[in-house]
């Protein structure tokens, strides 16, 4: 294929240097690290992240406009977060001109798309001024999580101190200790419809995107995009906020990456070409087209 | 003996009308109608049954100019029908909105009259778009203003254009400290420049005012020194806001209002007999052509103890701060001065606007059939909406908006004046006519003018 990360300036693996924002952090603590320092340095005068909701690990846009706040948004929370429907009411009674934006590849390209077609969105687009994207294979609904916790996990939602998707696993741990991991092959069936024509998974149109696939644990793999990426991600550097690896010495690497991009590729393909015959006597449309 | 001669459509402003004149050998207008040709919206209509939500965000969209006020207007109008009181910072935060429309519309204005008007001892007249200064510096501030009125405007109601933020009962959202900062930093920032602005245009306009003559389409046009006098009376609600039927003392009083139809106040059929193929743009309507103000009129005329109004900055100068200038000229100054007014008041609202204080009603009555008004201060007047709510639903509604009530008070400014400045009377008025453009049914009579306009 070839394509399936997507353009970027450069690739490393890395990790944050704060022993603060590790501590709560899903991988690297790439985007938390990015966004504090984007704050600090005024590049950003508020981010949009998965805040705490009204249940646990249900998570709700929230519009962090300090480190301390940025902090309790850390980490990764597996159902959806309406992020982009705040992007809006950033810059109005919230009275930001400069928004950082971190969201799942499909939220990307709807800040992107809003950016070139700005319905809705009037003097939102050029607000916009960083966007860190998160690798992602497919979603859940929030009774899908509840579901496969509760259930499958026994577990109470409540009880949960972290969840992961990796070597192939759903992994939940408990707060008093417990490590509980479910086959990849018994979530498929919770997932988010929606998510299985998407056809990307490197979030490919972000300033810079990160996920843990391809580094190490507590490293996170890190696409800088965008010539504002770019920039944010020399100046974070410069500052020492971060360390970094040549992606190309760390195990497993870009190929690791190239592999599930293209089979989240492969597969959901397969689903748009189904949806090509789907309906009485009417495809439904294929987004990429 | 008198010639007609017709301006179709007359430009510069926001929306469709058009000029009928009767003039003399002199050229001097002795009969002027200034009418509105924009088709009806019925906005009223497609009100009835809906929620008192959704009505005023639909009435907004009657034009895009001052949404603001209209927005307000329909929504307060609710309020009134309903009697739902509504949070202080929720007022406040409408208030904050208001002047930011009104700062905004004031900046667009000045855009669409500077055309007229002359650089100062020289005999060139003032375009905006030039590249070239002093011009160019001016410009600039213009549209620095729109900008810091359309922000506070976005920050404070959600959108600069078809305000999102309020709603019946109050505001949806409350701005944040730092929301509050900005428009407060913006405010400020606008201030110098309104008073440079002001400064500017007040002596551009005395400049013009100090000339014998404007050159129209090549000609030399006499300035009469009365241009644009009137003997209209004036209505204002408010310096800056505006009154509803809840207040204990509201400044407008529906009972002193009457509409009458076109045909009662406009000319009827004529034919063109004066035309100008050199007046800009594209000349006049040509002679021989058939027009008839009376029934391509589409608006009504409004009045207020039996005659019309005027509405707008000087209305509003003259009625709280004793502002006396007459003419076209004293009515473009009154809207200057109002620049850095709405900027010192706006600053004073943001100021006390409390950031974690309510702003949406605890309990919002669902309404029951009685009617209530809102009257808003528009930039370019008073507006007028009525509405009768019962169990959430609006049963009729009703809008009296600036422009409507300057119709019929500028056709008689417009006697006395060479028919080519007709123009420049108009747009003294800063037209709005897409929402000046209604028919109101109210009682069993009017119903067969609706038919007869449909004929």
């Amino acid at each position: 294929m070839g394509t399936e990360l997507g353009k970027y300036k450069s690739c490393v693996s890395a990790r944050s240097t704060d022993k603060e924002i590790l501590k709560g952090a899903q991988d690297g603590g790439i985007v938390t690290q990015l966004f504090a320092f984007a704050l600090d340095e005024g590049i950003i005068d508020g981010a949009i992240v998965a805040g705490a909701g009204d249940e646990p690990w249900r998570p709700r846009p929230f519009i962090a406009t300090t480190k301390a706040e940025l902090f309790a948004a850390r980490g990764t929370k597996y159902n959806i977060c309406p992020n982009v429907s705040f992007i809006k009411e950033a810059t109005r009674s919230y009275g930001l001109d400069k928004v950082g934006i971190v969201g799942t590849p499909c939220q990307m390209q709807a800040v992107r798309k809003g950016q070139l077609y700005p319905i809705g969105l009037r003097d939102v687009g050029d607000k916009i001024a960083l966007a860190i994207g998160i690798f992602c294979m497919e979603n859940f609904p929030y009774q899908s999580i509840v579901q496969l916790v509760e259930d499958h996990a026994a577990m109470k939602m409540e009880a949960v101190k972290k969840m992961e998707i990796g070597k192939g696993k759903f992994w939940v741990y408990g707060q008093r200790g417990q490590v509980v991991q479910l086959p990849l092959k018994v979530t498929h069936k919770y997932e988010q419809p929606g998510c299985h024509v998407c056809l990307d998974y490197v979030a490919n149109l972000a300033d810079v995107s990160t996920g843990s696939v391809g580094s190490a644990d507590g490293w996170s793999t890190v696409f800088v995009r965008t010539r504002a990426g770019d920039s944010v991600w020399a100046k974070a550097i410069a500052a020492g906020c971060f360390e970094t690896q040549p992606i190309e010495k760390v195990k497993p690497g870009l190929e690791l990456v190239s592999k599930l991009a293209n089979e989240k590729i492969t597969k959901n393909k397969t689903t748009l070409e189904e949806r090509a015959t789907f309906g009485v006597g009417k495809a439904l449309r294929n987004p990429y087209i | 003996m008198s010639k007609v001669v017709e301006i179709s459509p007359t430009t510069r402003h926001e929306g469709h009308s058009k000029l009928v004149l009767k003039v003399n050998d002199a050229g001097i207008i002795e009969t002027g109608n200034w009418c509105s040709i924009t088709p009806v919206r019925g906005v009223e209509k497609l009100a009835i049954g809906k929620t008192m939500e959704q009505v005023p965000k639909i009435a907004s969209r009657v034009c895009g100019i001052c949404p603001i006020a209209h927005t307000l207007a329909g929504i307060e109008s609710m309020e009134a029908s309903i009697k739902c009181e509504i949070p202080k910072d929720a007022k406040q935060l409408r208030f904050i909105l208001q002047l930011a429309n009104r700062l905004h519309s004031i900046a667009l204005h000045n855009i669409l009259i500077l055309p007229d008007l002359y650089i100062p001892g020289t005999d060139t007249k003032i375009n905006p778009f030039t590249p070239e200064e002093p011009v160019r510096s001016v410009a600039k501030r213009i549209q620095r203003l729109r900008e810091i009125g359309q922000t506070i405007g976005q920050v404070s109601g959600g959108e600069a254009i078809h305000p999102s933020n309020p709603r019946v009962g109050g505001m949806y959202k409350a701005c944040t400290e730092r929301a509050k900062t900005k428009m407060y930093d913006l405010a400020k920032e606008g201030l110098v420049l309104a008073h440079q602005q002001m400064d500017f245009m007040i002596a551009v306009l005395r400049n013009f005012q100090k000339r014998d003559w404007a050159d129209v389409g090549g000609a030399k046009i006499a300035i009469p020194k009365d241009l644009g006098y009137h003997n209209q009376g004036y209505m204002a609600t408010h310096p800056f806001y505006g009154t509803t039927s809840m207040d204990e003392c509201p400044t407008w009083d529906y009972s002193r209002f009457k509409e009458v139809r076109p045909w009662d106040w406009y000319m009827g059929e004529m034919e063109v007999s004066l035309a100008d193929p050199k007046y800009p743009i594209g000349g006049t309507t040509p002679v021989g052509t058939k027009v008839n103000p009376q029934m391509e009129a589409c608006t009504g005329i409004p009045m207020y103890d039996g005659a019309p109004v005027e509405v707008g900055p000087r209305a509003r100068l003259a009625t709280f701060k004793g502002y006396d200038e007459k003419g076209t000229v004293g009515q473009h100054i009154a809207r200057q001065m109002e620049y850095t007014d709405s900027l010192y008041a706006m600053i004073a609202a943001i100021d006390e606007y409390n950031p974690s204080g309510k702003v949406v009603a605890d309990y919002i009555p669902q309404g029951d059939g009685s009617m209530g008004w809102a009257a808003n201060e528009a930039p370019r007047g008073t507006d007028v909406h009525l509405a009768k709510v019962k169990d959430g639903r609006v049963l009729w509604y009703s809008m009296l908006v600036p422009t409507t009530w300057n119709f019929g008070t500028c056709s008689a400014a417009l006697t006395g004046a060479p028919w080519q400045l007709a123009e420049v009377v108009v747009r003294a008025y800063d037209p709005c006519v897409s929402c000046a453009t209604h028919m109101i049914v109210i009682d069993e009579d009017n119903r067969i003018v609706a038919q007869k306009l449909i004929q």
